[in-house]
């Protein structure tokens, strides 16, 4: 592939995807708000929803932006030697976690349509979630297969 | 497929590292091939035929499996 990133961003993808995925989790339950309420204390109320809401939102927004660019630099990234076995890898990993991602959404809606209307909330949550699995699947495959053959 | 690359590599001499190099591959693509895991491209395979000094036919042989 003629589009993929030096080696060298897999390293900074490596760093920033889970850093990101803490701060977004940090947001979803409530950490960041109990964080500022610490150091700040409780302020007026309007004010305190104004600051703190914004505060929380770009948490949130921060914290996906830097999981998700930092999946794309490590599923991007050359290896250090980009040889055709890597790239057939590369390529069998995509139709890997295809697949599996395709089965996912098939249980999912099964599962919706047996156990009801899961809401807006819900149904954003699933959908992210397959977005992201389908990334996660093809980094763990695509490396657990790399580290396989490197150990050899 | 059947490969003879491991047996040519060791009567030229060379180690999976130096073929690799030769060829512009890794070391574990040249492993992988030596142990039939990998089946290389004819690019590849016309490669390492002119390294190791053979034909592609003499180092790659199909199997009845193939």
């Amino acid at each position: 592939m003629k589009f993929l990133l030096p080696h060298r961003y897999k390293k900074i993808g490596a760093v920033i995807a889970p850093l990101g995925f803490c701060l977004w989790l940090a947001m979803q339950l409530g950490y960041i708000k109990s964080l500022l309420l610490s150091i700040f204390g409780q302020l007026n109320a309007s004010y305190e929803w104004s600051a703190y809401h914004i505060v929380n939102i770009a948490a949130a927004v921060l914290g996906f932006f830097f999981f998700l660019a930092g999946l794309y630099f490590v599923s991007f990234s050359k290896e250090k030697v980009e040889d055709e076995m890597v790239q057939k890898t590369r390529l069998e990993s995509f139709q890997f976690a295809a697949f599996l991602q395709i089965i996912v959404t098939i249980a999912g809606f099964l599962f919706i349509m047996i156990l009801g209307d899961p809401g807006e909330s819900g149904m954003m949550l699933f959908f992210i979630t397959l977005v992201v699995l389908f990334w996660l699947l093809f980094i763990g495959r695509f490396n657990y297969i790399l580290h396989v053959k490197y150990k050899q | 497929m059947k490969t003879t690359v491991k047996e040519e590599r060791i009567k030229k001499q060379l180690t999976q590292v130096q073929l690799a190099e030769l060829v512009g591959v890794s070391r574990q693509t040249i492993f992988s091939i030596e142990i039939s895991k990998y089946v290389p491209s004819v690019v590849l395979s016309l490669k390492l035929a002119k390294v190791l000094g053979k034909k592609v036919e003499d180092i790659f042989k199909l199997e009845m499996s193939d």
